[in-house]
């Protein structure tokens, strides 16, 4: 069987021309990386070139004039035929430069994944169809690999911030007697033993008192993750305010001034945005004061490209030293004795978890002397502040 | 009448609660509040049930004053016990009390659905627990009109 080829539109003025472009096309085939198999619109195989010959297990003689369907059982033949909705060439043009992925039969029998890619072809007897065919069982594999390593990493990962919850949950009941029945002894026998009975119960009183805010603060930290909200449009300048009030009583103590810029609407949990977030950066502020004034001041800046708001909370406080600007967003990481701030050192990672499950980023900058300036971005909502 | 005791000798308060140390702990903080309150405990909701409806040993046991009610309780669960408490003509009017760990949102709106009279969450802090107690004594106990019959059926 023998055919005339052109390829693309330019129509043949006389023979001798086709048979030349016809001679190129071919010496074009063969030389091309894929599979290429050429068929015929009722899915005949005309032509074929040596990459398809290896591929498929053929000889190229036992392949031209047979069905497509031999070597590619499903989904090729029949999607260039043209049925009652579809003319012969509105069937091909709808298939034209799409990658389909279909599966390849070997003579042997076996199948492999192949992605095929369509292009038109005029010829002497009508539209001709090429087929680049491509072996694509390496990227199926890597593809199901990948698949199945995220599957398993979300699911070790929802185990674990499940396990840190129930851990934390489930510990606090017996950790409630321990530190109820030492704080029960100091309160009946301190002062009625002798002086070493009054300091071993002092500091099982302090160790279980300090475990207790330590698996609060677990607990805390992990229900981010296991009872998250579902991120709604969240006032943030109602969201400070509501962290403000919740503070009141320790700005009122340290004779805090907390002011803000006009804040925007953004896409946030508000409870999370309101009474973790803002309270422990806000909290922070006051707390780790180096005036007489502690002041803190809460803006915004929306980002031009990716219209995400940009939150900064600047105070003039004690700031920190560079080295331990990536340490104090770790869990249970403090920069201060005990007896110096009071604390767990976990407010700064729920601060962390919580921006970072809203796909934003925080960071913190210290100039010598100029307090802390803790950023963070949160999606806007579409409506301007 | 009351079938044990009236209201000027002892106040009867019924405290249902499985875990040992958790009962201790609230009769050591009754005892700090009014030493005259007489707290009797029933270690699941089964045996709660019975004493209020003076079945088999409780056959004399006081009609409660006030009931505090864990949630978490083995054989019948604090919710049942409270359903069945609201449900019976003769216990409904006995102001029942949740007492317990939980926070959660979900069973604060099913113990009130349920008729709860309160609902309290136990502080971790012996101080906290103490006062919360006495708050209880101060509330339902002292300042609190109770009626002092039980109801007609």
């Amino acid at each position: 069987m023998r055919h005339d080829l052109v390829p693309g539109s330019a129509r043949p003025s006389e023979e001798e021309q086709g048979r030349e472009s016809a001679a190129k096309y071919r010496g074009l085939l063969e030389a091309a990386p894929d599979a290429m198999v050429v068929v015929d619109q009722s899915g005949g195989i005309v032509l074929l070139n040596l990459q398809a010959e290896k591929q498929f297990g053929y000889h190229r003689d036992e392949l031209v004039g047979q069905q497509v369907k031999n070597i590619i059982p499903e989904g090729f033949a029949e999607r260039l035929i043209a049925d009652d909705l579809r003319s012969d060439e509105d069937a091909l043009a709808q298939q034209i430069g799409t990658g389909i992925e279909l599966t390849g039969q070997r003579k042997d029998g076996s199948q492999f994944p192949i992605e095929i890619m369509l292009s038109p072809l005029e010829s002497a007897d009508g539209i001709l169809v090429t087929a680049a065919i491509r072996d694509i069982s390496v990227r199926k594999a890597a593809e199901r690999h990948l698949t199945q390593m995220v599957a398993e990493l979300n699911r070790s990962n929802e185990e674990l911030g499940q396990f840190a919850y129930v851990a934390s949950h489930d510990l606090q009941k017996p950790l409630r007697m321990v530190a109820s029945y030492t704080q029960l002894l100091s309160r009946r026998y301190t002062g009625k033993l002798d002086s070493d009975a009054d300091e071993f119960i002092a500091f099982a009183v302090d160790g279980a008192s300090r475990m207790q805010l330590l698996i609060q603060d677990l607990l805390a930290y992990s229900r981010v993750g296991t009872k998250g909200e579902d991120p709604v449009a969240t006032s943030s300048e109602l969201a400070l305010q509501q962290a403000v009030d919740d503070l009141r009583g320790a700005i009122e103590e340290a004779g805090a001034v907390v002011t803000h810029d006009r804040l925007p609407t953004v896409i946030a949990g508000e409870m999370q945005l309101g009474v973790q977030l803002f309270q422990n950066l806000v909290g922070n502020a006051i707390k780790y004061q180096a005036s007489d004034t502690p002041r803190v001041h809460v803006s915004a800046a929306q980002d031009r490209s990716t219209r995400r708001w940009r939150f900064t909370v600047e105070d003039n406080g004690l700031g920190i030293e560079p080295q331990y600007f990536e340490r104090i967003f770790g869990m249970f990481q403090r920069l201060h004795k005990r007896d110096e701030f009071a604390g767990t050192g976990i407010g700064l990672a729920v601060c962390k978890k919580i921006v970072e499950r809203h796909g934003g980023h925080i960071s913190v900058e210290s100039p010598p002397g100029h307090g802390s300036t803790f950023h963070f971005d949160l999606a806007g909502s579409g409506v301007e502040a | 009448m009351r079938p044990m005791g009236d209201k000027g000798a002892h106040i009867n308060v019924l405290l249902v609660e499985d875990n040992p140390g958790d009962v201790r702990l609230t009769q050591e903080a009754f005892r700090d509040a009014d030493i005259s309150i007489r707290v009797s405990v029933a270690s699941d909701g089964v045996e709660a049930m019975a004493f209020l409806r003076n079945e088999g040993e409780h056959a004399l046991a006081p009609r409660p004053d006030l009931i505090l009610l864990d949630l978490n309780l083995p054989r019948m669960s604090g919710r049942e016990v409270l359903a069945s408490i609201k449900e019976d003509a003769l216990l409904k009017t006995i102001p029942t009390v949740i007492l317990t760990t939980s926070k959660a949102e979900a069973d604060i709106l099913n113990s009130y659905e349920l008729r709860a009279n309160s609902y309290l969450s136990k502080p971790v802090l012996l101080d906290a627990f103490y006062n919360l107690i006495k708050s209880i004594n101060d509330f339902w106990l002292t300042k609190a009109q109770l009626p002092q019959q039980r109801p007609n059926q």
